[in-house]
């Protein structure tokens, strides 16, 4: 299979650029369970661990394959696991575990068409579970969307960096389209600072008190200290890592949202709107937790409309109204599942809201 | 500029493996381009396709549903995608495993018993998928034979570099194949 060389363009899967990534971000142990369309994943972790002489486990079950990933992050590894939409959902309960007791689990999900067992197409239909969660309590993943087979190497980098940075679950959102398609891509090597983790990781207590992580406060008062620290948390991450792209907004009267592959057809259809003399520009969060909010709302302030392009019913447009705060109105253009709405179609719809 | 291809035929004649090497040969070309497999239920037997886009600026979309230059390897792939051909296009036809039959008058068609001609001329129809590249760069210009060549050394699997002089030859074998009787 592909080599985890650096410095030298290569035509690769997205499921196979994360996982080249995730071995070159120093990545140990990976644990999963095969699903489509992200089974590329644990193809090549199940080879290419065992040749580095880490850790790889194919586990009996997504729930395993979650719990093991925690496990090996309490002992201060970077470890991670790989699913998709409705093997994901399984994992809610770990990752509000994870969250809690403070893990940088790096989770990578690849979504496909929902919900239920839904199909195998490429889909978005898991941005409220990914920004929401399905896990009980107060509780936040870092999320990264990539939109290119580059930006999966890019931000499983980032994904690992972060979650060891911040100590929080991170989840980098992909779908079957980034994970099915090739393009040409350089991974270049780990750019980031390694983290230091000897305060509080389990690594045995020889010669020091003994560490106990756990996500269970009996007493009223203690839960509600860890919540504000934890939140506190959550408002350095929305400081420091809030991250977006936008293109032609200077000049814009309507700005096209998207995240993730769909990015690259809003792109287009803005130029055929331009053609046709719209002043259209775009507009893509990277971190859709933390999401780009103040941004947004910046924007809100000189744009005539904000539309939402997904490929689901409409999810992340809610996090864009609550962004422009009734400023402007806020549409959607979608296609509930599979392949992004065509530049045209959508250059046509935006010249019908406009 | 930007060019659509898709490459068609049945699970086992190597359309992915086509589109592969075209793709990266684009990559060597230091063209955009992406490479989107059919996926799914699919099976040994069943249909296949592929698509890769090509463009100097950024791809405007990896899906489509119209491509300038269709390669079918099977009737079922050409029934299929005459309709995908854009206007003034062109499809390649796999006349060993498909009717030679013209229903549109506003793109071109190209046929070629690719099948036979791998099994006589090259004593394998494994190398059919290779052989239509070949027939590609002639038909399209896009590509060169070097070119292919080279991407062909990155898709073939180290173990498996004794194959090589094969590929060429069918690359060649394609290339050659006189086609102004077709193109008229």
């Amino acid at each position: 299979m592909v080599e985890c060389l650096t410095g030298k363009k290569i035509l690769i899967k997205g499921n196979y650029a994360i996982a080249n990534a995730a071995v070159l971000a120093g990545c140990q142990c990976y644990f999963g369970y095969p699903i489509t369309p992200q089974s590329e994943i644990g193809e090549f972790m199940s080879g290419k661990m065992q040749e580095l002489g880490r850790s790889y486990v194919s586990a009996e079950s997504e729930l395993a394959a979650i719990n093991m990933t925690i496990g090996a992050c309490a002992t201060g590894a970077k470890a991670m696991s790989s699913s998709s939409s409705c093997a994901i959902a399984l994992m809610q309960e770990a990752l509000s575990y994870a969250a809690s007791d403070e893990l940088p689990v790096v989770l990578v999900s690849v979504m496909r068409g929902g919900p239920g067992l839904g199909n195998i197409y490429s889909s978005q239909g898991d941005y409220f579970q990914t920004t929401k969660g399905g896990g009980n309590g107060d509780y936040k993943l870092i999320a990264l969307a990539p939109s290119t087979v580059q930006e999966c190497v890019d931000l499983t980098y980032k994904a690992f960096y972060l979650a060891h940075k911040y100590k929080n679950p991170t989840v980098l959102l992909a779908d079957g389209l980034l994970g099915q398609m090739m393009a040409p891509v350089e991974f270049k090597p780990y750019p980031y600072p390694e983290i230091d983790n000897s305060e509080w990781a389990l690594t045995g207590a020889k010669g020091r008190n003994s560490r106990i992580i756990r996500s269970y406060a009996p007493l009223a008062d203690e839960q509600c200290v860890f919540l504000e620290k934890l939140f506190n948390k959550y408002k350095q991450i929305e400081e420091n890592e809030t991250e977006w792209e936008e293109i032609g907004t200077e000049d814009a009267d309507i700005v096209l949202v998207s995240f993730g592959s769909t990015f690259r057809n809003i792109k287009t259809a803005a130029k055929i709107c331009r053609q046709k003399g719209l002043k259209v520009g775009v507009f893509r969060p990277i971190t859709l937790y933390p999401f780009p909010h103040k941004r947004l709302n910046e924007l809100a302030d000189r744009v005539k409309k904000i539309i939402s392009v997904e490929v689901n019913m409409g999810q992340m447009i809610n996090d864009i109204k609550l962004s422009v705060d009734g400023k402007v109105p806020v549409e959607l253009i979608h296609k509930p599942v599979g392949a992004p709405p065509a530049p045209e179609d959508i250059a046509a719809q935006v010249e019908e809201l406009a | 500029m930007e060019k659509d291809f898709i490459i068609a035929g049945f699970g086992g004649q190597g359309v992915l493996l086509a589109g592969e090497v075209l793709a990266n040969g684009f990559m060597i070309d230091d063209k955009m381009v992406t490479w989107y497999p059919s996926y799914g239920a699919e099976m040994r037997g069943g249909t296949v396709n592929c698509s890769v886009v090509m463009a100097d600026e950024d791809v405007s979309a990896v899906q489509k549903s119209q491509a300038d230059y269709i390669i079918v390897l099977n009737q079922a792939s050409f029934d299929k995608y005459t309709s995908w051909v854009r206007k003034g296009g062109t499809i390649i036809v796999n006349s060993s495993l498909a009717n030679i039959k013209k229903v549109r008058d506003d793109i071109n068609y190209v046929f070629v018993p690719i099948t036979q001609m791998a099994q006589e001329k090259l004593g394998n129809i494994k190398m059919s998928n290779v052989l239509a590249l070949g027939i590609l760069s002639k038909v399209s210009k896009l590509i060169t034979l070097s070119t292919l060549e080279k991407a062909l050394k990155n898709v073939i699997h180290p173990h498996r570099m004794n194959l090589m002089p094969k590929n060429i030859e069918a690359l060649k074998l394609g290339y050659e194949y006189d086609l102004l009787p077709i193109l008229g």
